[in-house]
């Protein structure tokens, strides 16, 4: 049987694998075991909000000497139950989650418990807040509430649609801020909502949509800014530039580019790195044996024109 | 036993895949009964799936819809657990399930659109019903319901997971069908040639049905052992899974053209595809390379499946 070298054949490229990682990302390897092992697992890493908030864990933990795990759910709650119990076997020090599915990471929390592994739930909150050491994340219903006031001072009687990412509790926090400070601009309008994912590629197609359905629609919430990036694709199509007013939530480079370029009006910056820098100094005081605030709101601020160079990332 | 013999490189490969884990995990933390038993409880609803999958693929069909029928079954099984109780809501997930089956099956056999059409079909719609429930958000299952949530994570005298067993027991009952009963041998009869399965009296309509009413069955068991696995229904929930599922059963070595395949075949290839997410996510490969390695070894296992048919 000419079986066995084609194995090692299939295989090989496996092992070829194994060894290129080794030598090529030191952080993402656990080979050599020095140090304390810490592990993260996010919801998505197809945005640069959560490429930033891992980096920023990453500095702290790597300035300590210690290691990190990084990984990447792909929205998809079951993998990241897996993933997580599969680290949980290598009794990390801390576990920082970033959860896809605030119900559903309720087991992962108990696993996590019953190995005494410290949980610390970044970005979006968890329906069980018992079960961690804390929660750190911006203020998005502030974020919300900053982009419907900034947008409420340049048009009071705006046409609004709002682009939701209705199963995130991050966005549901920002939609919130933003209707609440709405309901104190009464010439203001709400025509509609939908639901565009906060992606790019969704939130293109649902925006060319609301400007055909809605010829009076002169304002869009696209709760964050890929999704603002795909609304201004849209209207830009639609030959409605420097009409439709777009505001949102991110303060990412691409979202200051569109500011400094004319084609967004605000975007509330949140700091990733900083939220990743706190949950990890959070994760080192615990460790220590030092109290932990349960709730940490990492504040957001307005960018605007005036101040959008400082976010572009261009010296 | 010729069978079995088909299926000694498939378990050589998962073998060498441990040891290969065992040496590259530090602290040797991979080969331990914990992480093993963890292994099993991870694979359960992806090779619950392909079970049904193999069935479909067999007859030279497909099921794209079983993802979203994980989350379809799911949802209404939470729903309905406030007011019927974990038998109710079982049984409103089963159902729910089934009716996407006898869908799926009844246009598969009846008409001529073609089963990949149908099931992305019914795929769109059965994900559109779950939404439609609660938002989309997700829906938490009450701590009240001990025996929902036992099922997904629940561990037989504290030491074997429950959707392992659960996995185990739809295992020997899809493998006595398909490999010792008449229904079986037909399906392989169908998966062959349609024409002469018809011509020797195959009841082609009937047989067909069932195979899609299982393989949603099946789906649908998976959904409920997931809302319990998640604490919660989530409406946007299993998509993808499909495509995992056809991974195990492809990877198990049957043929995608149909008529060749068996159910051992696809539980070793889900084995070496949990093996593969478990082991490469402990050795703290970079989650972009375990996309890379996965599909090599996608690549090489049929590659090598398609050779040694020849």
């Amino acid at each position: 049987m000419k079986f066995p070298p084609l194995l090692a054949a299939a295989f090989a490229p496996v092992f070829a694998m194994l060894l290129l990682s080794g030598c090529g990302r030191p952080a993402d390897t656990a080979a050599p075991a020095k140090g304390k092992l810490f592990a993260v697992s996010f919801q998505t890493l197809n945005n640069p909000f959560f490429v930033e908030l891992n980096e920023g864990i990453r500095k702290a933990v790597e300035s300590r000497g210690d290691r990190l795990v990084t990984l990447d759910a792909q929205f998809n709650s079951l993998k990241q139950k897996g993933d997580v119990a599969d680290v949980l076997q290598q009794k990390p020090a801390a576990l920082f989650l970033n959860p896809v599915n605030w119900e559903g990471v309720k087991g992962t929390l108990l696993d996590a418990r019953r190995l005494g592994v410290p949980v610390i739930v970044v970005d979006a909150p968890v329906s069980d807040p018992e079960l961690v050491l804390c929660q750190v994340a911006s203020d998005n219903v502030e974020a919300g509430r900053l982009a419907c006031e900034a947008l409420a001072a340049l048009k009071p009687n705006a046409r609004v649609a709002i682009l939701h990412y209705s199963v995130n509790k991050a966005c549901i926090d920002r939609v919130d801020g933003f209707k609440a400070e709405m309901a104190r601009h009464p010439g203001m309008k709400l025509l509609d909502t939908q639901d565009a994912k906060g992606t790019t590629e969704a939130a293109r197609p649902v925006m060319r949509d609301l400007l055909g359905r809605f010829p009076e629609l002169d304002a869009v919430f696209p709760i964050n800014d890929p999704g603002a990036i795909g609304c201004i694709s849209a209207i830009e199509s639609a030959g409605k530039a420097g009409q439709v007013t777009v505001v949102t939530v991110d303060g990412s480079q691409e979202g200051a580019r569109a500011i400094l370029a004319g084609k967004l009006h605000s975007t509330s910056a949140q700091f990733p790195k900083q939220i990743g820098r706190i949950a990890a100094e959070k994760a080192y005081d615990h460790l220590a044996g030092k109290p932990v605030d349960k709730d940490i709101k990492v504040p957001v601020k307005l960018v605007r024109r005036e101040n959008a160079a400082e976010f572009s990332g261009t010296p | 036993m010729k069978r079995l013999r088909d299926l000694l490189p498939l378990m050589a490969a998962a073998v060498a895949l441990v040891v290969l884990f065992a040496l590259a995990v530090p602290g040797g933390r991979f080969l331990t009964v914990d992480n093993l038993l963890d292994l099993t409880q991870q694979i359960s609803i992806n090779a619950i799936l392909a079970f049904g999958m193999t069935l479909a693929i067999l007859i030279g069909g497909i099921d794209l819809s079983v993802g979203a029928v994980v989350a379809l079954a799911g949802t209404v099984a939470v729903a309905t657990l406030p007011v019927a109780g974990w038998p109710g809501a079982a049984a409103a997930g089963l159902g729910t399930a089934g009716l996407i089956g006898l869908v799926n099956g009844a246009c598969a056999a009846r008409t001529r659109m073609p089963p990949f059409i149908i099931t992305l079909a019914t795929m769109m719609v059965a994900r559109g019903i779950a939404l439609r429930f609660n938002e989309g958000r997700p829906m938490p299952v009450p701590d009240s319901q001990t025996v929902f949530l036992a099922l997904g994570n629940a561990r037989l005298l504290g030491v074997v997971p429950v959707p392992a067993l659960v996995m185990l027991g739809a295992f020997v009952l899809a493998a006595l069908l398909l490999h010792r009963t008449a229904f079986g041998q037909h399906l392989y009869a169908i998966g062959g040639s349609r024409e002469a399965a018809r011509c020797v009296g195959i009841p082609l309509a009937r047989r067909e049905t069932t195979v899609y009413l299982l393989c949603s069955l099946l789906a649908g068991l998976a959904g409920l052992i997931h809302a319990s696995q998640l604490y919660s229904a989530e409406p946007a929930s299993g998509q993808g899974f499909e495509l995992n599922a056809i991974a195990a059963v492809v990877v198990g070595g049957t043929s995608f053209t149909g008529g060749v395949g068996t159910l051992p075949g696809t539980l070793v290839g889900a084995v070496i595809i949990g093996i593969l997410d478990k082991g490469l996510n402990q050795a703290g490969v970079h989650f972009s390379l375990q996309y890379i390695i996965k599909g090599l070894v996608i690549l090489g296992a049929v590659y090598l499946d398609v050779r040694r048919r020849k």
